[in-house]
């Protein structure tokens, strides 16, 4: 049935990588065909997400070398400008006037992610810190001090029911607060030694070069350009992933030629997994907890959930372009693709729930749903998908419905509810 | 009576050639169908080049099929090429041909059979009865003032009167298997889409199914095999394991059929499938709702064009609340699973076909629970709640010469119909069931 198969409705706010999540298993039985010769790991991966490995495999196989490499940084640094910029233009001021009034629930998306994240980044550094790669520990606490995703975070909350308008809000002010914050987090708790941005507050003319002054530019720039770029999402939209992927290719050749998988192994990948997935953890059960102290309503507590335990690739990955030395960039930000793909999974399978959930609620404040019996209500019903009973067919349909209405009955059994 | 397999060897041995047959056919059927009241339109023409090609192939030393010159009839509710398909309707009798056959027929067509006829039905395939507003009632051949049962009933009464060596007809709640049990011949209802649905015209898409008539197991066997591509002797010689349904479905059937079963299989458990009068009220849902749904469009331009009967059922199916719908589906889940659980300890399940024999043409109603309803709503009392499941049924003539027909179902696993037909011919060589050929006076007397 049509049901079964049709788009779902949040794919206006889905972006490609989020789409995919969407589509798993929902697909007409020509799409699932197809997927079928598709083998079942690389179905289950984010599109986007492959696309990151082949850039990395790539990266590992071709590095930049030379001049190819300073070419390959500078066209990375002139991509994370270009990204900011373009973020600063779509940022939509009415969207954060719109529910800034939720103050509460914007303060724990606040709190989850650069307090809590940051917490537990740290912690898993304390104890973690002597059996594990300390790069790749670096990934781990960076990731922690990163914004939240704007795109999947609306997306998940909408799936799920959520209030898709606060959700835009604290997405938004969360990358808008990150542009400072997360540097400065960074400066605060990063200690690894090396790299531009952590040789102390010098990395602030970095930040302000590549990332602020293009996204305040292309805010200021948004009355006359904001329509361009409303209009041809489309076209821009590669502009998005061409440049993460740019910079994933620059800073991986750059950690290869230093030898990333010589000191990189599976046993670490693994230990990032479960890394990842503790931090997940812990996080979303403190936002639940955190939700049912606030008191907040169920359409808020899923914003809570979803826009607080998000950590974003699309920021990360030009952050750490701008604030990590070439050659730490690529180790640093293999945590981060690791833990965006775990929250995709976790979130997609969130969301589906709670969407059930909304709709068994939403089910059982309404009552069960009864067959039309007056006339009224028959002729009401029959309005309502366009149809105009004839005068001769009224006793016959009446007649119908009430056999309709026994075999309602008769399906639910005894007591009259719906039951499986 | 002769079978679709004797025509067909005869015709393959050129002793006869398939010209003659179906001009044979074509005559029978102008002198003797019209009292049926079972055949809508006669294909003299195509029936006469396509019997022209089988013996053309058989010149020319090519294989013309084992169907070969075979003549059948389809439900009203196939495409055949240069013809509008009407589903019974006088709403699409201007409708545009249709430009190929239904693909059932284009294999049937391939394995050498003739069609020479489409045939009556209830409109739009909703009804036990085949009451049809614009072609009229089709009849019983065993008796002219019974029902034929329905929706299949032109295709059901042509083969039992022995006009049609075979027929197709199509089944969603048992339009197979209820006009086969009422005059007494076999009728399958496959495994749910697997039979080919191309060219078909719908009506409810969870339960839709087209299957075959006839009046030999053998002839069934083979019709078959052409349809599905399979072989029935995939299923080995493996001992069949074998139940009896109870609880409404012996509570709700004639003694003679409660006999047979016992008699079939003394030793086999009697099983109650749970919840099975909500299986069949959430089937009876469901096909309301999307019956409803597929004619909606029409309703709203035109309901007064509908049969009278049909154009109620399906209003009020199209105003069916949604939520309920999806109630009946989860509800359909659930008991698809734990019926296939049930079917993890047996082969074929044994039930009746209808609840009782052809009700009267002129009292069109049966005793249900108790109490008189319907037969039009609810001759199909003990299908509807199987083509729920999507599982595959046969229906299968008692052998009773002096009463009126009657039928069991053999109810198998999904693709288990070898096994059916295997078991079937078990109870057809112990004596149990078989075709008794209509007193060929008809009795009766047509209104």
């Amino acid at each position: 049935m049509l049901r079964h198969g049709r788009r779902l409705p949040c794919a206006f706010f889905c972006n490609d990588s989020f789409r995919s999540l969407c589509w798993i298993g929902r697909g007409k039985k020509g799409n699932i065909a197809a997927m079928l010769r598709i083998p079942k790991l690389l179905r289950s991966l984010d599109p986007f997400l492959v696309m990151l490995i082949a850039t990395v495999a790539a990266a590992s196989l071709l590095p930049a070398r030379g001049m190819a490499a300073t070419w390959t940084d500078w066209l990375a640094d002139f991509a994370i400008a270009l990204l900011f910029f373009l973020h600063g233009a779509k940022l939509s001021r009415e969207a954060i006037y719109q529910s800034i009034g939720h103050w509460k629930l914007h303060g724990l998306v606040f709190a989850s992610t650069y307090i809590w994240f940051p917490i537990a980044g740290l912690a898993v550094v304390a104890v973690a810190g002597h059996w594990v790669n300390p790069l790749l520990l670096a990934g781990i606490l960076f990731l922690t001090l990163l914004p939240s995703t704007v795109q999947s975070s609306i997306a998940f909350t909408a799936m799920a029911g959520g209030n898709v308008a606060a959700a835009v809000t604290s997405a938004s002010l969360s990358n808008l607060f990150g542009i400072v914050l997360t540097p400065l987090l960074v400066g605060l708790f990063m200690k690894a030694g090396g790299g531009r941005a952590l040789s102390g507050w010098g990395s602030v003319e970095s930040i302000v070069v590549q990332l602020l002054v293009p996204f305040v530019g292309g805010h200021l720039l948004r009355p006359w350009i904001g329509g361009f770029i409303g209009r041809n999402k489309s076209i821009l939209q590669p502009v998005d992933r061409a440049s993460i992927l740019l910079v994933v290719y620059s800073a991986f050749s750059a950690a290869v030629i230093n030898g990333i998988w010589h000191r990189v192994g599976v046993i670490d990948l693994l230990e990032l997994l479960g890394l990842s997935a503790l931090i997940l953890a812990f996080i979303m059960a403190i936002n639940v907890l955190a939700a049912r102290i606030a008191g907040l309503r169920r359409e808020d507590s899923i914003v809570l959930l979803f826009c607080g335990s998000k950590k974003s690739l699309v920021s990360g990955v030009p952050m750490a372009g701008a604030l990590f030395a070439p050659a730490q960039v690529g180790i640093v930000v293999l945590p981060l693709m690791i833990f965006h793909q775990l929250q995709l999974f976790v979130c997609a399978a969130l969301a589906g729930r709670f969407r059930r959930e909304g709709e068994a609620l939403a089910m059982a404040a309404a009552g069960p749903v009864m067959v039309p019996r007056t006339e009224a209500e028959i002729e009401q019903a029959a309005e309502a998908v366009g149809m105009a009973i004839p005068d001769a067919c009224v006793p016959g349909v009446a007649s119908n419905m009430a056999l309709l209405e026994r075999h309602t009955k008769t399906l639910r059994g005894p007591g009259g509810a719906p039951k499986p | 009576m002769i079978s679709a397999l004797e025509t067909a060897a005869a015709v393959r041995s050129g002793s006869v050639t398939a010209r003659q047959v179906v001009e044979r056919c074509l005559a029978d059927l102008a002198r003797e169908a019209p009292p049926l009241v079972a055949v809508t339109r006669i294909l003299a023409e195509r029936a006469m080049a396509d019997a022209d090609a089988v013996d053309e192939a058989f010149v020319r030393g090519e294989d013309p099929g084992p169907l070969a010159g075979v003549p059948y009839g389809v439900k009203d509710l196939f495409d055949v090429a240069g013809l509008p398909t009407t589903a019974g309707s006088g709403l699409y009798a201007d409708a545009p041909p249709a430009r190929e056959d239904a693909e059932a027929i284009r294999r049937l067509r391939a394995a050498g059979a003739v069609l020479v006829a489409t045939l009556n039905m209830d409109e739009f395939a909703y009804g036990f009865a085949t009451i049809n507003a614009r072609h009229g009632t089709t009849r019983n051949p065993h008796d002219l003032a019974r029902l034929a049962g329905g929706s299949s009933g032109g295709s059901a009464s042509a083969v039992a009167a022995g006009l049609l060596p075979f027929s197709l007809g199509s089944d969603t709640n048992g339009s197979i298997r209820v006009p086969a049990s009422l005059c007494g011949l076999y009728g399958l209802k496959p495994t749910h889409g697997d039979l080919p649905m191309g060219g078909v015209f719908p009506f409810a898409e969870s339960f839709d199914d087209v299957g075959p008539f006839a009046a030999s197991l053998t002839d069934m066997i083979c019709i078959w095999e052409v349809l599905s591509g399979r072989s029935a002797t995939e299923d080995g010689q493996a001992l069949l394991r074998v139940a009896r349904l109870s609880g409404r479905f012996r509570d709700n059937s004639h003694p003679d059929q409660i006999a047979a079963m016992d008699a079939i299989a003394p030793d086999a458990p009697l099983i109650a499938l749970p919840d099975i009068a909500r299986a069949r009220s959430a089937a009876f849902l469901i096909t309301a709702r999307e019956g409803g749904s597929l004619h909606r469009a029409a309703l709203a331009r035109n309901a007064m064009a509908f049969d009278p009967q049909v154009r109620d059922r399906l209003i009020a199916g199209a105003l069916l609340p949604l939520g309920l719908y999806d109630e009946a589906q989860a509800f359909r889940t659930a008991f698809k699973a734990r019926v296939a659980d049930l079917f993890g300890e047996f082969d074929v399940l044994l039930a009746p076909a209808t609840p009782c024999e052809a009700p009267l043409v002129d009292d069109p109603r049966i005793m249900i629970d108790g109490a008189l309803t319907a037969a039009r709503a609810d001759l199909g009392i003990h299908t509807q709640p199987i083509s729920f499941t999507g599982l595959p049924s046969l229906a299968v003539p008692l052998r009773r010469p002096a009463g009126l027909p009657l039928g069991l179902q053999l109810i198998g696993k999904p693709g288990g119909e070898p096994a059916l037909f295997r078991f079937a011919a078990e109870l057809e060589a112990r004596g149990v069931t078989g075709v008794s050929a209509p007193n060929m006076v008809m009795q009766g007397e047509v209104q």
